[in-house]
């Protein structure tokens, strides 16, 4: 028996059965052959073809392909029958193409097998190779079945059709049925069920199963003899330059990076760029890659702003074309990184591009290659998170409830290697410490763990293309993303695996943000060459890197940066490029050992012999390319080096490991090292390379940095309007505009009149954009800007009614404008709110009357109404900003501070390394949860007041003591002593309480005497 | 316009007070009602617990925590109906018209005209509070005012004890300097306008003419304006004149998506609901099903018969139409209430032929003889049981 018809997790939401499981399960069970047919996709073809390889099983290709009501699967015969499966999946998705109708060609290379009378008759016309699929059981419908095959002359078969593996999968089956049909277990449909004939069985089952008709299993045997096609093998793909002409793409790319080279480097060209050029362009032509380079410089060349990112920036030809802006000669950046004649993989070049123009990019892209290319996907997987959720909605738990749990479920991760189930891991949390988990959650939790890891949908690639010489269907099926875009259905491992080579085109923020801040000072009448623009060597900028003053700026923004580059009192470019790469997690001691290092402690390297690639980083393996330098080294190829380094970056290692462990310490005792200092490069060489960046990436990134930090020490107003409005920094608005009014920037309201949709700066003062107002639509944004900018003139709005009458805001919009004082310029100071919402309301009720009237009703004044209280006036305001225009919320708690007598951010220097215990109420900024060498949670936390920003530590029993109260987004009263580590500042809190209220609150009842007297006051 | 006098009766956290009638031991400590189950609800709470944080509705488990020294035990809707009837026997001798109103323990009895008969209005209200406590052992709040408005306001400004006076005359002055959230009448959404505009307490809001509030407030202003005015002119309407409606509702021990424990529980309300039409002589048209969501959210749909029915079969079928109509989320469910509308007297087709029909007869008997057993060993006794 062979068992066809079988199905995986890659049938989104209707199995539960990954493919190593499947195959696995395949294997134990005795079956050297079988068919996976996932429905209507190839999601899992390599997942599975790896299984199959692993467990020494024969795999056979195909699909079950559902559409119009008809069902059919087809399994994949050679190579031809893979592309026309490819075609026909593709056609599925873009057309709901019904199967009856595909021609006769489309269906060659293929068999296919179906319970559906109707397309057995037409495809029997058509003589193709089918087979009648008895799906499930001997009964009375395979038996008609049966029968008609006989009619036609054609074999009938045993479609196995599994979905779950053993009994016990079945519940988690039903529950991803009810997810994905939006109900309750116990209203499930019938046909949902999955009750029997599910489960794949045993061959021995099978063949009881079907002894009354033998001559189905020797179909079966047969069918699947005859499929011999066992996976794609299409060699590296890449992706092709459609202008050659009549030379020849390596002709191309020398002429193009040669001139490219003159314009970076002059003529002539020094010997070393020549040199380097010669061994790069023999590398990349020998590999074929020169078509690559070419259509990558043609996708960049009409884009005026980008980053090359990743090892692709080490590239000397790739600098020459104008992909990458780092030049890899100064910065002593490594090439074979990036290319190497033994790597077998695709190495792909990533560039970034402003986030608002990415989309127009690709869009260039997919007109010029078209049907050539599409994004690759990413499969996106049920993590604790969703699964819970999504498993507590069946169980029909209201959302609030279903919140309380997974709001605090940020960054939680499932170790499965624990023993601990779910439930367990869950309790051991202590950010869910106050959760009961009373019925029926614990078995929530049990169902939820099953779904870990389930594909749920399929999604875009953050930016990977991929662009091929024949059309693209030929090589993988395509199908719509949500986003519109054309995607391929495998993810980039798949796309890898399958030798079809990426570019990845990312979309960057701050991008957007140098562009727009140079737009504005361009506009005050300030000129810069972008050409010779070296914002490096400027003093002012490198004096505010080296001080860690650079929220907003480009990567350097995150106060764990921050605080780096403080401590490390540098402020020059390579120091930036070795900051940005050793910040990682669990690299405190290795940070520690460079700041002395780099203060003046004596150090030795670990050994002469790699003393000279690691000089430059003070002895400490920083980038990751130093493992492949480090190997090659010690006697490894270059090849061998880069492969190292690859699995090393894997976080499923252990097993490929530890055959390059062992040659690593053949390797190294071959050179006379000790085992000692074998062992400590090893270690540190794993410790390293899971999370580094590659000295390229980095350094690309560190002159966009650069750029940014010039921006702000120069220009801040308009560089803090540019980054609030690309918006998606590290930070909230909120801070950004703490960060703003700290650097002495006067924040202006909204104002109708006055305000763009984007944030504006000049001078000393930041103009809040429309944008910041919550609720208010695109439509209305611009409405209001073609109102006020009309045919050129500047009409301003003269009164609330005015605007009211030319904009027509829904009424919702209009609260949101006056809550956020947008409109307080346009009635008599001091704007009364409460009578602009009366105003409001009367307007909204004339529209209505309006209607039926010859003339609209003429406005009367509102009544005498009370103001709204400062306090309410705020909230309201804090509600549809998101900050304060005039001060900073916590000068709301002054009367606490006072009574408290809490210390201001600015003056914590002062008690630096006293032990002494402060208070401080602080607003919460940003945090960062943690875990320690022993797996225990702790918090980084930045906290703000008006003075200044302050690093709060919270050491694990603070944390598990104080957790609950953090993540409210409300003020909190912090206890703790300051320390200072190579001149950084950090609070270590020891104590966590929320704000006390002032006063005490009274139970509203009126004096009953007075009511009359009352009466007439309000009167 | 007449002067009238209606007193506001308020036992405060009803089933609390009664619970502590039953068991004099549960006096000195806080108390939950609430069902014994894993994801039950506050039913009700004494003002000890509600002081620690805990509310009608919360989850139970939630409640513990806040109030850990409460003793929680089990609502008994049936002992609470009694304890009300029991109040509404002891003032119907005060006043023949006593309404119950919406909520547990509250009672407006209109003493209009009196006064010859049981003296001032004061009086009657001090009398009734001690023929409640003496017979009774429950403590009322009582308030007195020219009408029902103004009586609930006085009562809910002196709970959880107390009583309070408001002559005719004086609705506007007594209200004035009241937050906007006392009054009754109002509705959340009308609230969070007028305090949008700047407006807290009553008189404020009072302050502005009709037109001026229907701006804030759109329609049904005018009835917020007599109320903002202390204008209620509704009556105190005895059951007797609240129109014929039956209503059952069906509180799930532990709230429930499954399908049959919803059917089941809405097939037994619609038995209830057979039994009382039948017991009447009356049939119904209309089946209206109410699903209240654990979330908070409702729904009500309803199924309409072309002709009166009172079997148990048509009413489920019926119950069950509506059910499938209006339960369409997936949210866990807290009660099901059924509703009888278009009421009428039962009417009895005779048919020509007696072999039509012969379903029907057998229905009719086997209610007849369910009831029979139902009157006298009670509803407990005998369940139907459901196949699905």
């Amino acid at each position: 028996m062979i068992p066809l018809g079988l199905h995986s997790h890659y049938s989104l939401l209707r199995s539960p059965t990954s493919c190593d499981a499947l195959c696995r399960q395949a294997r134990q069970l005795g079956y050297r052959t079988i068919g996976l047919t996932d429905i209507n996709n190839l999601y899992g073809l390599w997942d599975f073809v790896n299984g199959c390889d692993r467990y020494a099983i024969r795999p056979i290709i195909g699909a079950e392909l559902r559409s119009n009501g008809e069902r059919a699967f087809f399994l994949v015969k050679s190579s031809q029958g893979y592309t026309n499966l490819c075609r026909i999946i593709t056609g599925i998705h873009q057309d709901n193409t019904p199967l009856h109708s595909l021609p006769e060609k489309r269906l060659q290379g293929l068999v296919l097998l179906s319970d559906h009378k109707k397309l057995l008759t037409r495809w029997q016309e058509m003589e193709l190779d089918i087979g009648a699929a008895i799906i499930g059981r001997p009964d009375q419908q395979g038996s008609e079945l049966r029968n008609h095959a006989r009619l036609l002359n054609i074999p009938a078969m045993i479609v196995a059709d599994t979905y779950i593996l053993t009994r016990n999968e079945k519940r988690t089956l039903q529950i991803l049925r009810a997810i994905a049909g939006n109900c309750s277990l116990s209203r499930l449909p019938a046909d949902q069920q999955m009750n029997t004939g599910k489960q794949l069985l045993s061959p021995g089952e099978y063949e009881q199963r079907y002894r009354i008709w033998p001559e189905l299993l020797r179909n079966t045997r047969a069918i699947a003899e005859r499929c011999e096609f066992h996976g794609p093998k299409f060699g590296l793909v890449p992706p092709p330059y459609k202008n050659l002409g009549n030379q020849d793409a390596d002709h191309l790319l020398r002429r193009a990076a040669l001139a490219g080279a003159r314009q970076r480097y002059g003529s002539p060209l020094p010997k070393k760029v020549m040199k380097r050029l010669n061994h790069e362009l023999q590398i990349i032509a020998s590999m074929g890659f020169s078509s690559y380079f070419l259509v990558v410089r043609d996708i960049v060349r009409p884009v005026s702003r980008t980053c090359g990112r990743g090892s692709g920036a080490a590239s000397l030809v790739a600098y020459c074309l104008a992909i990458t802006n780092v030049c890899p000669i100064r910065h002593n950046l490594y090439f074979e990184r990036f290319l190497n004649p033994g790597r077998t993989d695709a190495p792909d070049i990533d560039i970034d591009f402003a986030w608002d123009e990415r989309d127009q990019v690709l869009a260039s892209v997919f007109s010029t290659y078209k049907n050539h290319c599409a994004m690759v996907s990413n499969m996106v997987t049920m993590q604790p998170r969703k699964a819970i959720r999504e498993t507590a909605r069946v169980f029909g738990l209201p959302a609030a409830e279903i919140n309380t749990i997974t709001r605090r479920l940020s960054g939680f991760r499932f170790q499965r290697d624990t023993g601990d189930d779910l439930h367990a891991q869950l309790r051991a949390t202590a950010r869910l410490r106050n959760c009961s988990f009373a019925p029926p959650w614990p078995e929530i939790l049990a169902r939820a763990q099953e779904l870990i890891d389930i594909p749920a949908t399929l999604s875009v690639h953050p930016g990977g293309i991929i662009i091929t010489p024949r059309p693209i269907t030929d090589y993988v099926p395509v199908q719509q993303a949500a986003k519109g875009v054309p995607i391929i259905q495998w993810d980039k491992d798949g796309a890898e695996q399958a030798g079809l080579v990426k570019i990845d085109l990312l979309g960057n923020r701050s991008l957007g943000v140098i562009r727009d801040a140079l737009i504005q000072v361009r506009a005050t009448g300030v000129h810069i060459d972008e050409h010779s623009w070296r914002p490096e060597e400027d003093a002012k900028t490198r004096q505010l890197v080296k001080k860690g003053l650079t929220m907003g700026c480009f990567y350097i923004e995150s106060p764990a940066m921050r605080i780096l580059q403080k401590k490390a009192g540098r402020g020059d470019f390579e120091h930036l490029v070795i900051h940005s790469s050793i910040i990682r997690p669990a690299a405190n001691d290795c940070i520690r050992t460079y700041l002395r290092r780099l203060h003046g402690e004596k150090w030795q390297p670990l050994h002469p012999l790699i003393a000279d690639i690691l000089s430059e980083t003070y002895g400490i393996m920083v980038y990751q390319e130093d493992v492949s330098r480090v190997a090659v080294q010690l006697g490894f190829s270059p090849a061998q080096g880069d492969r190292l380094r690859k699995i090393m970056s894997k976080k499923d290692k252990d097993g490929q490991l530890a055959d390059f462990r062992d040659r690593f310490f053949q390797a190294a005792a071959e050179k006379k090292l000790s085992q000692k200092e074998a062992e400590g490069i090893w270690q540190m060489m794993l410790s390293f390379a899971g999370y580094s960046f590659c000295k390229p990436h980095s350094a690309s990134y560190a002159r966009v940095s650069f750029q940014a930090a010039w921006l702000k020490a120069h220009y801040p107003a308009e560089f803090m309007a540019a980054v609030i409005s690309n918006q998606g920094g590290f930070y909230s608005t909120f801070a950004y505009v703490s960060e703003a009014r700290r650097m002495g920037l006067r924040i202006l309201p909204p104002d109708v009149n006055r305000s763009e949709i984007a944030w504006r700066g000049h001078g000393r003062e930041l103009q809040v954009g429309l944008m910041a107002i919550a609720g208010l639509s695109e439509t209305t944004r611009n409405r209001i800007l073609q109102e006020r900018n009309m045919e050129g003139d500047v009409k301003k709005f003269a009164s609330l009614l005015d605007f009211l009458q030319r904009v027509h805001p829904a009424d919702d919009e209009a609260r949101a404008l006056i809550h956020a004082g947008a409109l307080d310029g346009l009635v008599e100071k001091p704007a009364n709110r409460s009578q602009m919402l009366y105003q409001l309301a009367q307007w909204q009720q004339s529209r209505s009357l309006a209607i039926n009237r010859l003339f609209p009703p003429s406005a009367v004044p509102p009544p005498a109404l009370p103001g709204q209280h400062q306090v309410e006036r705020l909230r309201n305001e804090y509600r549809v900003l998101g900050f304060l225009c005039h001060t900073h919320p916590i000068c709301l708690f002054d009367q606490q501070r006072q009574r408290l007598g809490t210390i201001l951010a600015r003056d914590l220097d002062k008690f630096a390394g006293s032990r002494e215990k402060i208070p401080f109420l602080g607003w919460p900024i940003t945090a960062k949860i943690v875990g320690t060498k022993t797996g225990q949670p702790m918090e980084f936390l930045t906290f703000e007041d008006e003075t200044g920003q302050v690093e709060c530590t919270l050491f694990p029993r603070t944390y598990q003591r104080h957790c609950h109260l953090l993540h409210t987004g409300a003020p909190l009263l912090l206890t703790g002593t300051v320390e200072q580590d190579f001149g950084a500042l950090s609070f270590t809190v020891t104590h966590i309480a929320p704000v006390p209220v002032t006063g005490k609150r009274h139970k509203e009842k009126p004096d009953y005497h007075q009511s009359s007297e009352t009466r007439d006051t309000i009167a | 316009m007449r002067e009238r006098t209606i007193i506001h009766l308020n036992i405060v956290d009803f089933s609390v007070a009664v619970e502590r009638l039953q068991d004099s031991s549960l006096r000195n400590r806080p108390l939950i009602i609430a069902p014994q189950a894993a994801r039950a609800t506050v039913y009700d709470m004494s003002e000890e617990a509600y002081q620690d944080g805990v509310r009608k509705g919360m989850g139970l488990i939630d409640a513990r925590r806040r109030c850990r020294r409460a003793r929680v035990l089990p609502p008994r809707p049936e002992q609470y109906e009694k304890a009300i009837q029991c109040c509404i026997r002891r003032v119907l001798p005060f006043s023949p018209l006593v309404e119950r109103a919406h909520g547990q323990g509250h009672l407006y009895l209109d003493m209009t005209g009196s006064h010859r008969l049981f003296g001032p209005p004061p009086d009657i209200g001090w009398r009734i509070r001690n023929t409640l406590r003496n017979d009774l052992g429950l403590d009322p709040i009582w308030s007195i005012g020219p009408n029902k408005l103004i009586a609930k306001v006085g009562s809910r400004i002196v709970k959880p004890c107390g009583e309070y006076i408001v002559a005719q005359g004086e609705e506007r002055a007594f209200l004035a300097p009241l937050p906007l959230s006392l009054l009754p009448t109002l509705k959340p959404h009308q609230y969070s306008r007028l305090r949008a505009v700047g407006l807290s307490r009553i008189g404020q809001a009072a302050a502005l003419s009709r037109q001026e509030l229907s701006v804030v407030c759109g329609r049904r202003a005018d009835i917020l304006y007599n109320s903002l005015h202390g204008i209620d002119p509704t009556p105190v309407q005895a059951p007797a004149h609240s129109g014929r409606r039956f209503f059952f509702q069906h509180y799930l021990a532990q709230d429930s998506n499954r399908e049959e424990i919803i059917r089941s529980a809405v097939l037994s309300l619609a038995g209830q609901a057979g039994y009382a039409l039948r017991r009447q002589k009356l049939a119904c048209r209309k089946i209206i099903i109410k699903l209240l969501y654990s979330d908070g959210m409702s729904c009500e749909r309803q199924a309409v018969k072309k002709l009166p029915v009172f079997l148990d079969h048509d009413l489920e079928q019926s119950a069950i139409t509506a059910l499938f109509r209006c339960w369409r989320r997936r949210v866990r469910i807290r009660s099901i209430g059924l509703c009888c509308r278009d009421i009428f007297p039962q009417i009895h087709q005779l048919s020509l032929f007696k072999s039509i029909n012969q379903n029907n007869r057998k229905r009719k008997e086997l209610n007849r003889t369910i009831d029979k057993i139902h009157e006298l060993f009670g509803r407990e006794k005998l369940y139907r049981g459901y196949t699905q």
